[in-house]
């Protein structure tokens, strides 16, 4: 007697724990460890459903050797008599009311129903159901339903004493095909969650897109010119990242991107006549144009998404000595994203030709990073990019 | 009574599949792999073969290329885990009795394999 309080105890305990695990798989595999090991099944397997294949697999199973149903061999499809049993109203009505399904209590159904005549449909449906048990040496099946879908069937083969279950342990299995239906159920809500995500993500990289391309429609140098400082910037920046004198973590390379496509969004604010002018500016004119980087900050401003990427558009024309604009940041108080961009920018302005003077090459624009690696550049990234630029990857 | 040879690199498979079958009064061989499958086709004469295509050092594709090549027209079941439409022309040509893909309904290996061992359910 005590040995069998204890035994259900163990069960209640294990029963306490199991709902704590959120994972599908690992709480299938540990219930039928459970039963298997503790209840002493011969084996004990879990049909799943698959969207994707519209019918049962079963995917889990554990026990003897030759009676355990191995994983991923058999599929129940959706007319099969076990499935149908348990998922049309009524058959579910009539046979699995209880919540599980024990091969006994069908045979004494079909001595019952054979009494008479016009049950006859009836009796060969249960018939086909105790031969799918049969044929995978199945005793008790155990329903989980969420919503009246059924996501799981348990099957139970006898114990190793070739006894059934009795009702205490029929009760706690389906107490435990229910935690395994809200955990199933779960999981697929946080799978539909994480693609609502990535499609969000993709949905803010395109719009980013968009909006950089309007920078391009008012001014016919910057097309282009986008383009290659951003594709610059993440060189460099993944030279940084080799070098291992810095860590970039993903987030910052997404940001990086992000604030190499909008660097010049500001140039929206500066007139036509002043960005498109092939004559030099005046000072005036000249003042307008280094608003761009503040300008283009402001206009970022309002989404909490550009945050990160706001520095390195604020800040892209900031110089390591402290000269730049607009806030006169010096060395190391410059943001590094915004950094980066510097370097590529001016590299992108000292080769492509302008009205005023041709584009310089390659080496005459590593010569001019590289003298001014600590003056106008950050050393760091003026020495990454100058490397990139010996080893020919720009 | 029949036999029937089982080749699978699982032995959850091998094992299910001979229990399953011995009691449907069938004699069951079974094979871990291409090359047992092939010195044991040395020895005996099964009636059918149940031949996975996925496996380890030899495949199933190349046991029956080769079983072929020896002359042995044993019947074959290809067993697949994918519909591979490489796998299904090639082995057409080699001559196999027919295919089931992983994962299987029971009862339609069942009667496959019962009817090419002329037997009834």
């Amino acid at each position: 007697m005590l040995t069998k309080l204890n035994y259900k105890k163990e069960l209640e305990n294990a029963s306490r724990g199991m709902i704590l695990i959120h994972d599908p798989n690992l709480l299938i595999k540990l219930i039928i460890r459970l039963i298997v090991r503790k209840v002493h099944a011969k084996h004990a397997g879990v049909l799943l459903y698959q969207p994707e294949k519209d019918c049962y697999v079963l995917t889990i199973s554990g026990g003897k050797e030759g009676m355990k149903i191995p994983p991923g061999f058999a599929k129940f499809k959706k007319d099969n008599p076990l499935v149908k049993l348990f998922t049309e109203k009524q058959y579910r009505e009539q046979f699995a009311k209880k919540g599980y399904l024990v091969v006994s209590d069908l045979n004494k159904l079909i001595w019952q129903e054979s009494v008479l005549a016009s049950e006859k449909e009836k009796k060969e449906f249960l018939n086909s159901v105790i031969r799918q048990m049969g044929m995978f040496n199945v005793l008790t099946c155990v329903p989980s339903y969420f919503h009246n879908n059924l996501l799981a069937l348990l099957l139970l083969g006898e114990k190793s004493t070739n006894e059934g279950y009795d009702q205490e342990e029929l009760d706690f299995l389906s107490a435990l095909a229910s935690n395994v239906a809200m955990a199933l159920q779960n999981s697929q809500l946080i799978d539909d969650l994480r693609k609502e995500v990535e499609r969000n993500r993709i949905l803010f990289i395109n719009t980013t897109l968009s909006l950089a391309s309007t920078i391009e429609a008012k001014d016919k140098y910057t097309r282009g010119h986008t383009e290659r400082v951003t594709k610059y910037s993440m060189a460099v920046a993944e030279e940084l990242s080799k070098s291992g004198k810095v860590d970039l973590p993903k987030k910052f390379l997404e940001n990086l991107y992000i604030a190499g496509l909008l660097h010049d969004i500001g140039k929206i604010a500066v007139p036509e006549q002043i960005l498109c002018k092939t004559d030099k500016l005046t000072d005036e004119e000249y003042d307008q144009i280094k608003e761009h980087p503040a300008r283009g900050a402001e206009i970022l401003k309002t989404l909490p998404e550009f945050e990160e990427p706001l520095k390195g558009v604020k800040h892209h024309h900031e110089r390591y000595d402290g000269k730049g604009y607009p806030a006169g940041l010096k060395g190391e108080e410059i943001p590094l994203m915004a950094a980066v961009i510097a370097v590529a920018d001016t590299f992108d302005a000292m080769t492509t030709d302008r009205p005023y003077r041709k584009a310089l090459s390659h080496d005459e624009a590593r010569e001019e990073i590289s003298k001014n690696s600590g003056i106008q550049f950050n050393p760091f990234v003026a020495e990454a990019f100058a490397k990139l630029l010996k080893k020919g990857e720009i | 009574m029949p036999k029937l040879l089982i080749v699978d690199d699982e032995s959850d498979v091998r094992e299910f599949a001979k229990n399953f079958f011995q009691k449907r009064k069938i004699d069951v061989l079974t094979a871990s792999g291409g090359k047992e499958a092939l010195s044991i086709l040395e020895k005996e004469t099964p009636d059918l073969m149940l031949l996975d295509v996925r496996m380890g050092e030899l495949s199933g594709v190349d046991t029956l290329r080769t079983l072929r090549k020896q002359g042995n027209q044993v019947k074959i079941i290809m067993v697949t885990g994918v519909e591979d439409p490489e796998v299904i022309s090639e082995v057409e040509s080699l001559g196999v009795t027919g295919y089931v893909h992983k994962p299987l309904a029971l009862d339609e290996l069942e009667q496959i394999v019962m009817k090419e061992l002329g037997r009834k359910e």
